[in-house]
């Protein structure tokens, strides 16, 4: 099974693996970074182009203004680049969305996950580890054994051990873990758990290339239609019968019971609470994991419904028959119009249905209106003679928003922050309502000030009549 | 004879819009079920009119065809042909190409082309010129051309990229493929060139 690392094999690895790539590449610093924060720091599994493009474009703008990072490009190239050749994003069209899509690959993932375990892991539990071998051996061993007396035997065994257990609880001997033990296994669950979700990335891509795999088959199938036929049939459920495909169905299921998934909250919490733990200032995106692989396992579960019934229809063999002598005779076309390529052919050399039947609707088309034409009759305006008050026409408010700028500016020269109810109290509100919204506009136009709907403010001021209003409004704090 | 169509049946609103173009699932779910459920009736009420419903089920559309005449048959088709230029109908044979290699090659089967993979894809079989700027805009009158027919789709309101539309399939398929080729050969012919087989 294993394959011997020699050098041949590292240099092909090297050069062609866009793991090691990753690893390798000039910016590799820069382009790990980016890819931790937009796909496995948040755990999603596709971002649209434009999304992950202007994030990008963002992280470079920085790169290029902090570290005089050296990457002329625009975002988006660097998007192709990395879903190209460098095999470390895969572009595709979902199929509801007119928007590229991005997912990390394996591969990277894989590069990105070695690189953070550099970091993380503060001590090496071995006994959890051994215990889970000898778990994992013991389980095979038990499952494998078809004689019954063998299997009554274990089972004896373990209710031998369990008695004991019991007697030692009644005699008041309480064992518990100690800190260490606790810690050691909390690690190993943190770190399996997390892998597994980098799993279902993997064994998405594994189908895809399974499912490639078969269609390749196919195309280059030589031999006769009743072969065909039964080799058709014989992979027809190719996917879901594979190993992965297997296993995969077994852990949905698992996972999918709600007695399974409540058991896995309440002991998670559980398990959050212990003293020992805590300490250890868990990541506290392990607590709900189980939801995360629900999610991405449900995704996996989609691709591979999806692909197994694009396969079956890629394996009708009508569909399957036709395009094959369909690329015969485009292979043919091809060359007679190489042939006749500088002379081709004038006019209309074939017709083509329309897809749809012309239907005419002659009178449905609006009828000729006579183009609107304004008439304009002219006047003289001419001087009146009525005394009216034209007071009126001058008391319009009008509220000067740089002033009530250059307030806030001034205010913040002195202090970090400032709510609206202090800037108010400093500078009264001269045209009452209009200024206070005028107040909040400029708040919502400036990015630097933060409104807060979950506690209000109150603020008062007096009216021309010299009557006291007063106004309750979210908080809105002003900062530098 | 089958029961006259009241107004408030749902066999007419599926019929006009079968007749003023292809429906779509994704468009309306709800006609998509009705039609799917009422197919027998819409099938006999088409037929009548020289017709027949073409519906694809997995790809999610359904359009009208002209039915193949039968001996003696004299109908006027109501389907009208659309006449295709050299480069055009060569075109459209490109991109079923293209279609055909996606169905081979698995994964993603939404084909989506840039402009410049169109331009790059016509150009081996057009005459040799110095003038890329004129290439380009005959291409892309080709392209304008495609997609009136209904067989490109753009995508995020740009004009670079395009979706080939799997309608493309039975449109041009084997047998109008062969259709074309001979067309292809009697030219070449005229020409009075050898050609490869």
């Amino acid at each position: 099974m294993s394959t011997p690392l020699d050098r041949a094999t590292l240099q092909k690895l090297r050069e062609q693996n866009p793991a090691w790539r990753l690893l390798a590449a000039t910016h590799a610093p820069f382009i790990i970074s980016f890819l931790h924060q937009a796909f496995l720091a948040s755990n999603t599994r596709t971002v649209s182009q434009q999304a992950l493009a202007s994030r990008l474009e963002d992280h470079l703008h920085e790169g290029r203004s902090l570290g005089g990072l050296d990457l002329p490009k625009r975002a988006e190239a660097y998007l192709d680049d990395w879903a190209g050749d460098s095999g470390w994003l895969r572009k595709f069209y979902p199929m509801d969305s007119d928007e590229a899509h991005f997912d990390l690959t394996a591969a990277a993932e894989r590069a990105i996950v070695w690189v953070t375990r550099l970091l993380e892991r503060r001590f090496v539990g071995t006994q959890s580890r051994l215990l889970t071998v000898f778990q994992l051996l013991s389980s095979m061993v038990e499952g494998s054994e078809v004689d019954p007396n063998a299997r009554l035997a274990e089972l004896q065994r373990r209710r031998d051990a369990i008695d004991q257990e019991m007697e030692r609880l009644r005699a008041g001997l309480v064992d518990v873990m100690a800190a260490t033990e606790l810690r050691e296994r909390f690690q190993l669950m943190a770190s399996t758990a997390r892998e597994l979700l980098a799993d279902f990335r993997e064994l998405e891509q594994s189908f895809h290339l399974l499912d490639r795999d078969v269609r390749q088959r196919i195309a280059t199938w030589s031999g006769g239609r009743g072969a065909l036929i039964a080799d058709i049939l014989g992979e027809r459920d190719a996917l879901s019968s594979s190993d992965q495909g297997t296993s995969f169905r077994a852990f949905w299921d698992f996972l999918m019971s709600p007695d399974r998934q409540e058991e896995l909250t309440q002991k998670l919490q559980h398990v959050f609470e212990l003293e020992a733990i805590r300490q250890t200032a868990p990541d506290p995106r392990l607590r709900r994991i189980h939801y995360d692989w629900l999610a991405a396992g449900e995704a996996t579960q989609r691709t591979v419904a999806r692909l197994s019934e694009q396969l079956r229809r890629y394996l009708d063999d009508r569909v399957f028959l036709e395009n094959r002598r369909i690329l015969e005779v485009i292979r043919s076309i091809e060359q007679q119009a190489l042939a006749f390529r500088n002379s081709p052919p004038s006019g209309t050399v074939a017709e083509l249905d329309d897809v749809a039947p012309a239907v005419e609707l002659p009178l449905e088309r609006p009828l000729f209106a006579p183009p609107f034409v304004a008439r304009l009759t002219q006047q003289l305006l001419e001087a009146g003679e009525e005394d009216v008050a034209s007071d009126g026409l001058f008391e319009q408010v009008a509220v000067d928003r740089a002033r009530l700028r250059t307030n806030i500016q001034h205010l913040l020269q002195r202090q970090e922050r400032i709510t609206l109810a202090e800037v108010v109290a400093q500078h009264p509100l001269q045209h009452g309502l209009a200024e206070l919204v005028s107040y909040l506009a400029v708040a919502s136009e400036n990015r630097k000030s933060v409104f807060d709907e979950q506690s209000s403010q109150r603020i008062e001021w007096n009216d021309r009549r010299g009557q006291t209003r007063s106004a309750t409004i979210p908080l809105v704090v002003f900062t530098r | 004879m089958k029961q006259p169509t009241t107004a408030g049946d749902a066999l007419s609103p599926l019929v006009i819009s079968l007749m003023k173009g292809v429906m779509w699932r994704e468009d309306n779910e709800r006609h998509w079920q009705q039609l799917l459920s009422l197919q027998a009736r819409v099938r006999d009420h088409v037929a009548v009119l020289g017709l027949r419903l073409e519906l694809d089920e997995a790809e999610g559309y359904a359009l009208l065809r002209q039915r193949p005449l039968e001996e003696g048959d004299e109908l006027p088709r109501l389907i009208p042909r659309r006449p295709l230029s050299y480069p055009v109908s060569l075109l459209l044979v490109l991109l079923r190409k293209k279609l055909a290699e996606a169905d081979g090659g698995g994964a993603d089967r939404r084909v989506v082309l840039r402009r410049e993979d169109l331009v790059e894809m016509l150009r081996h079989f057009l005459p040799d010129t110095t003038n890329e700027a004129r290439l380009v805009d005959q291409v892309g009158s080709h392209i304008n051309k495609v997609k009136d027919l209904g067989f490109l789709r753009p995508l995020g309101g740009r004009e670079d990229e395009y979706e080939v539309v799997r309608l493309l399939n039975t449109f041009v398929d084997a047998q109008k493929l062969e259709e074309l080729l001979a067309s292809y050969r009697a030219h070449a012919e005229t020409l009075g060139k050898e050609v490869p087989e």
